[in-house]
């Protein structure tokens, strides 16, 4: 398993394709970074004036957290589109059956790839709002659960990549998959959102009600296991479907 | 010489794909230091056969087993190495970083990895390019590379599909001469079409057509009925030969 994350992971260093990526997406979290924090500041008569009303992490450090989310609904679809289906065109999965991986291992291993640069990407945008740590009081609880959701959150974005890889013929066609799927996820709840009803299997299928509390800094059981879920789900169909190709072919 | 116990044995293994029956109730085995041809026409299941050998596929009938044991045995795998008809590469990777990937996913440790990757570089002729990246490679380099992960853990069963395609005719000899050096103390099995190539490597020949074995003798015994047997075959008057 972890023979694969770290071929998976070299394979993604020599690519010109994930710096390039990784690069382009820290230019723009930090551009929105500083739009945010130059807003902020604009602010500050007006907020210093209302005793009571949000602060730093929550109109500056948290958004900015949410902006990778958002802009993962792009990249974890394609970082994972190669993953199985990469492979499928390259003919080296026969190599990894041959060499007696099992699926679920073959599946993990890419999983564990996939968040590892996700991760990365994530910790080093959440190191922009704590260099401004020393001159605001951010709350560190609050900034410590938009940390975990949002790493749950991109996680789940990586099974769901991975699952629609192995399904797909061509990483373009997986790419396409799952972002529909990630899309859908989060907008399933949009028009009850919109009309302002809320509640129903809807509202808990959707991502974003399960997001939100943890921006707010509310780590609650049912959202963790909601993410984890998503991700177990996505790997087993992934794990299954490669299985499926050694019997069916 | 091939010792007398089989090392490898298919009883009778059957395979659908797509709907189609494939491979038909084969049965074979091969001994150490044999070289097994196995020749067919395309799409007579001849990489389908390999691939179940190979652990790549399940078997829907039969069994494979080596040594006596069944290939669900991961050390048993360990034992076989597999050169797909399609040269599996992962193109932005060197030589050198392609075949350390290979050794760990055989779990082989540094020191193993290192032994085997600089003994199969120079068997292979390719300590001059362990730099180059495999997508640069020409497709002869290629499949030397191929042939290098299928060697690199050093097993007992070498299954090789269709290892002469697109080779010009120096790097066929080298390959054939390669081939026969490597059987002397393991099995091999080749696949082709090419009457040539087995009449060059082989000890044993098994013809297959429509899934079926349909001929299955020593090389050295007649060779006349190799050709006839074939022919037939591939003229589609095949019966069962031997």
């Amino acid at each position: 398993m972890f023979s694969i994350a770290r071929l998976d992971l070299k394979r993604l260093c020599v690519r010109p394709f994930a710096w390039t990526l990784g690069a382009i997406t820290l230019a723009v979290v930090a551009w929105l970074f500083l739009l945010g924090l130059n807003a902020f500041l604009a602010a500050q008569p007006k907020l210093a004036a209302e005793p009571g009303v949000l602060g730093y992490t929550d109109l500056v450090a948290a958004p900015h957290l949410l902006t990778f989310v958002q802009l993962s609904l792009l990249i974890a679809p394609l970082i994972t589109m190669h993953a199985i289906a990469g492979e499928r065109r390259a003919h080296t999965l026969p190599l990894l059956f041959a060499a007696g991986l099992a699926p679920a291992r073959i599946v993990l291993g890419k999983f564990f790839a996939a968040i590892s640069y996700l991760w990365l990407l994530l910790i080093l945008i959440a190191l922009l709002p704590l260099t401004l740590a020393h001159a605001t009081s951010p709350d560190w609880g609050q900034f410590g659960a938009a940390l975990l959701g949002c790493a749950l959150c991109v996680a789940a974005f990586a099974a769901i990549g991975i699952a629609c890889s192995a399904f797909a013929s061509h990483p373009a066609v997986a790419a396409m998959a799952a972002l529909l799927v990630v899309l859908v996820l989060t907008m399933l709840d949009a028009g009850a959102r919109i009309s302002g009803v809320q509640g129903g299997w809807l509202d808990y299928l959707a991502l974003p009600t399960h997001l939100t509390p943890f921006m707010h800094g509310l780590v609650r059981s049912m959202d963790v296991i909601y993410f984890l879920l998503i991700i177990a789900l996505s790997l087993a169909l992934a794990a299954r479907r490669l299985a499926a190709e050694k019997v069916r072919g | 010489m091939p010792s007398a116990s089989p090392l490898l044995q298919l009883e009778h293994v059957s395979r659908r794909l797509a709907g189609r029956q494939v491979v038909d109730d084969v049965t074979f085995s091969v001994a150490r230091g044999e070289v097994l041809g196995l020749l067919g026409v395309n799409g007579a299941g001849k990489s389908t056969t390999l691939a179940m050998i190979a652990g790549v596929l399940a078997p829907d009938e039969g069994t494979v087993k080596l040594d006596g044991r069944d290939l669900h045995d991961r050390s048993v795998r360990a034992r076989i190495g597999y050169l797909p008809e399609n040269v599996p590469l992962w193109p932005e990777l060197t030589v050198h970083e392609y075949l350390d990937a290979c050794g760990r996913l055989r779990g082989m440790d540094r020191a193993a990895r290192k032994r085997s990757i600089d003994r199969e570089l120079l068997r292979l002729d390719l300590s001059g390019m362990a730099d180059r990246l495999g997508g640069q490679l020409s497709l002869g380099q290629k499949r030397r590379l191929g042939l290098a992960q299928a060697l690199l853990h050093d097993p007992e069963l070498l299954v090789l599909d269709e290892p002469g395609n697109g080779l010009d005719p120096v790097q066929t000899t080298q390959l054939r001469e390669l081939i026969r050096t490597l059987s002397e103390s393991r099995a091999t099995i080749i696949s082709t079409h090419v009457l040539s190539e087995v009449e060059a490597m082989c000890d044993r020949v098994v013809i297959l057509h429509e899934g079926q074995v349909r001929f299955d003798a020593p090389l050295a015994q007649d060779r006349g009925a190799l050709d006839r047997a074939f022919l037939g075959v591939a003229r589609g008057k095949a019966g069962t030969v031997a």
